[in-house]
């Protein structure tokens, strides 16, 4: 036996490297993985944080309020600049700014910054000078307290009032009480204080509808529409998949013919979701839409009632696109039950109907359930077929609401996926909306994954409660 | 004793339930599958009417897009074949056990983040950055695999203590901060080489000494977002391929005297083969029917270029952009259509070749003899 190693030869150095590529691209494989998330989740939920303002001095003597976002180098020379957000559009007309490192004098956090968020022109940054409220003008502290108390009311019982605020180069605004949204005075809250605001705006973003082009307010409306669209969707999958998948494997004779059609079935998982869309496009919303239409809504022609992308086509669509994933697992589950318990049921006297309703099913739930799942979390995350049939930048209505039917199947809806994609590149602003797409991107991912591991704990759990056998 | 029976008129009755289950079961399994094949159908019969526009026809629209569509695919393979084989065949035989009932599920659970996310991240944040750091980034592509050796070389170096602190069947967890580390170090040296060899901007010398030129959304950011996406489903189906393979081939293998990569590179893999060939063109077909990605991190100009680092336009992003807007029943309608069908054959068929390829490794599986 040999007890040193020999020192290998170039050849065998090969060899024993070569598991160690292997090993890399597992280590960067996670590593790219935990830097999307991380990623998501600093930019997404760091947004909601009450940032620091910064009151800077430049050397030419002007100075500015505001929140830093970023550094970078500078384009065409030594050294960096750094990207403010100072708000204030109705003032200059823009809410960033770039400083060069340089031509900063001073940085101060002086306490008594505020940032206000408003109805029309997004954020001001500055100061508050004196309120005016019923012919009583309150300066100072008691400014402060007076809208401190105010903005603690709800929306409807505000005072009427006039805030006189200042800008950092002197400027002075006049701002009506009833169009600010949140103050806030970043450099003298608490640490508890930014916790409990941080927690206030992420539920503010999660229950509000978009504002200001996409830069401010939340996703609710898209977390309906996606939500709406994913019932409907799993409503009209469920029952025609595991139909298909009880015929393939319980009724149907086993021959050739039913191992091709389970392989086609296998392969349309993989076909591209786009040409669901195609497909959804050509056949509801243009033909069956479009059938509909000339029947029912004739008086509506030519504006489209049916005849256009909507909810019901949407869901349909994806309904076709996920019956693979849920005949597929339905199937799984049943091939896994044991046939003698078939037999038995049989033998004790059941009819096909009763062994298939009082024993197959009953044991194949788990499965059938972990496929709706999967389904569900894949429909969440589809985007491009949705593009072709329903989705809209911004639906003016939701599809449900108090009016007769309460249900609106014709009408477009809003998605999160396909808000993410539209505020991020056809929004007018979109330096200013990339912090609630990275928002909106961490509530999606987060859908999904949540999908996804109640499904693998699912399988994993009632695979283990009820041995391997189903 | 005779068992209590239940009424005759009650049996028939059971009877009919049964047959009419059966046939509506019947009817509905066959009406859904027959729903599924109405897709090819629509397709065939849509594009069917490209045949009457005669001359007026040009199918030269199309040609771009089918080579951006080629040309992403191509990238994103580069980038996700290496590393997802390498990824599966340590996991499925060098991992230990425990770590890999972890990892698995982790790196499978990739394929469910969206592509409009994965897409996002890879248009504004990653496309800018690289735009900048072009050399940066090429370095970390040729840097990384390199430090993976070197991380071999350095352990085998090291003592055995050192050894059996990081063994090998956890090297995909602790080689983690070894790359980020050696991330770190070659965005530290990149300026410098950068300065040194190609006079302190490499897409400028690019442009002035090849010509080529820089669209800040190209082909190689739409490799390595795509790649990205794509990485969890060659690995999932390639290590399934490479764990089943029977232990006794690798027990004999290794009797023998094979190393473990010896007893993989040799047996292993030449007989999971088919299912790691399979594993490469199911990811090929999901690589060009990806939409989102391709929508957000390419441009979408539709160009014939071989540069990776020229915007590019693939068929799907073409139908999701243009078909909404096209009039039904216009030429450019059914030409997309007739994109569609490309694509939906396309895929098709790669993964029915995938299918039939898989299925026969698992006889072949059982024919050696393996626990499964």
């Amino acid at each position: 036996m040999r007890w040193l190693p020999r020192p290998p030869r170039l050849t065998a150095m090969g060899s024993l490297l070569w598991p160690w590529l292997c090993a890399a691209s597992v280590a960067l494989s996670l590593l790219m993985l935990a830097t999307l998330l991380t990623l998501l989740a600093a930019r997404g939920l760091g947004h909601f944080w009450p940032a620091t303002l910064e009151e800077v001095t430049l050397r030419s003597g002007e100075t500015l309020i505001g929140q830093a976002v970023r550094e970078a180098p500078l384009p065409n020379a030594a050294g960096t600049e750094r990207l403010y957000f100072t708000g204030n559009r109705d003032i200059d007309g823009n809410s960033w700014r770039w400083v060069a490192l340089d031509d900063i004098a001073t940085v101060a956090v002086p306490n008594d910054l505020i940032r206000l968020e408003r109805a029309p022109w997004g954020d001001f940054i500055g100061r508050l000078e004196t309120v005016e409220s019923d012919g009583q003008r309150f300066e100072g502290d008691a400014a402060w307290a007076f809208v401190a108390q105010a903005m603690a009311l709800p929306e409807s019982q505000r005072p009427v009032a006039q805030l006189w605020l200042t800008a950092a180069d002197g400027h002075r605004v006049t701002q009506p009480l009833a169009g600010v949204m949140r103050f806030q005075a970043p450099n003298a809250m608490s640490w508890h204080q930014k916790v409990s605001a941080w927690s206030g705006r992420i539920w503010q973003f999660l229950s509000e509808g978009p504002r200001a082009a996409n830069t401010g307010g939340g996703v609710w409306p898209a977390i309906f529409g996606t939500v709406m669209m994913v019932i409907l969707m799993s409503v009209i999958v469920t029952p025609f998949g595991v139909l298909a998948a009880i015929y393939l494997n319980e009724i149907a004779h086993q021959n050739r013919l039913t191992r091709l059609v389970r392989i086609g079935v296998r392969n349309l998982a993989g076909v591209p979701s786009i040409v669901y869309g195609v497909f959804g496009l050509g056949v509801f919303v243009y033909g069956i839409g479009g059938s509909i239409d000339s029947w029912f809504f004739e008086d509506a022609l030519p504006s489209p009632t049916f005849g256009t992308g909507g909810l019901l086509w949407a869901s349909l669509t994806l309904a076709l696109l996920t019956l693979p994933v849920v005949i597929v697992a339905t199937e799984e589950g049943l091939a896994r039950i044991p046939d003698a318990q078939r037999e038995g049921a049989v033998a004790l006297g059941a009819t096909r109907l009763e062994m298939l309703t009082r024993v197959v099913l009953p044991m194949a739930t788990p499965a059938m359930l972990t496929g709706v799942i999967l389904a569900v979390a894949r429909a969440a995350g589809e985007v491009a077929p949705l593009m072709l049939v329903g989705v809209a930048k911004l639906a003016p209505q939701m599809p449900v609401d108090d009016e007769f039917p309460y249900l609106h199947l014709e009408r477009k809806f809003m998605h999160l996926g396909y808000h993410l994609f539209d505020t991020a590149f056809h929004g007018e602003d979109v330096q200013a909306a990339i912090p609630l797409v990275f928002a909106t991107a961490l509530l999606l991912v987060l859908i999904v994954l949540v999908l996804n591991l109640t499904a693998i704990f699912l399988r994993h759990y009632l695979r283990r409660q009820r041995g391997n056998e189903c | 004793m005779t068992p209590p029976r239940l009424p005759l008129s009650r049996q028939p009755l059971r009877l009919i339930h049964d047959r009419i289950a059966t046939g509506l079961i019947t009817a509905g399994g066959i009406g859904v599958l027959l729903a599924i094949l109405a897709i090819g159908v629509f397709l065939v019969w849509e594009t069917l009417p490209l045949l009457t526009f005669g001359d007026a026809l040009s199918l030269n629209t199309l040609s771009p897009l089918a080579w951006g569509t080629l040309k992403a695919a191509l990238a994103a393979m580069l980038f996700a074949t290496p590393i997802a084989l390498g990824a599966a065949m340590y996991s499925a035989l060098f991992m230990s056990a425990r770590l890999r009932g972890r990892i698995k599920p982790m790196l499978e659970l990739m394929e469910a983040i969206p592509g409009v996310v994965v897409g996002f991240i890879a248009g504004l944040l990653l496309a800018p950055w690289v735009e900048q750091h072009l050399a940066s980034t090429l370095l970390v592509l040729v840097w990384l695999p390199l430090s993976a050796g070197l991380a071999g070389m350095l352990w085998y170096v090291a003592s055995a203590k050192v050894r059996q602190w990081l063994p090998l069947s956890w090297a995909g967890v602790w080689l983690m901060p070894w790359l980020a580390i050696m991330i770190t170090l070659a965005l530290w040296l990149a300026p410098l080489l950068e300065h040194a060899w190609f006079g302190g901007d490499l897409r400028r010398m690019l442009d002035q000494q090849y010509g080529l030129d820089y669209a800040t959304r190209n082909a190689l950011i739409v490799g390595i977002a795509m790649g990205f996406a794509v990485i969890p489903s060659i690995y999932s189906l390639a290590e399934d391929a490479l764990a089943d393979v029977p232990a006794n081939l690798m027990e004999g293998a290794q009797a023998l005297g094979a190393s473990r990569w010896q007893a993989l590179w040799k047996v292993a893999l030449p007989t999971a083969g088919p299912g790691v060939f399979s594993a490469v063109m199911i990811g090929a077909g999901r690589a060009v029917g990806e939409t989102m990605i391709v929508v957000m991190a390419s441009g979408n100009t539709a160009l014939f270029s071989a540069s990776p680092f020229e915007g590019l336009r693939s068929l799907s992003a073409s139908i999701a952009i243009e078909l909404p807007e096209a009039s039904p029943g216009g030429m450019t309608y059914h030409l997309l259509i007739f994109a569609a069908l490309a694509l939906f054959l396309f895929t098709f068929l790669v993964n029915t070749l995938a299918e039939v390829v898989r299925q026969r490794l698992r006889q072949r599986y059982q024919r050696l003899g393996g626990n499964r």
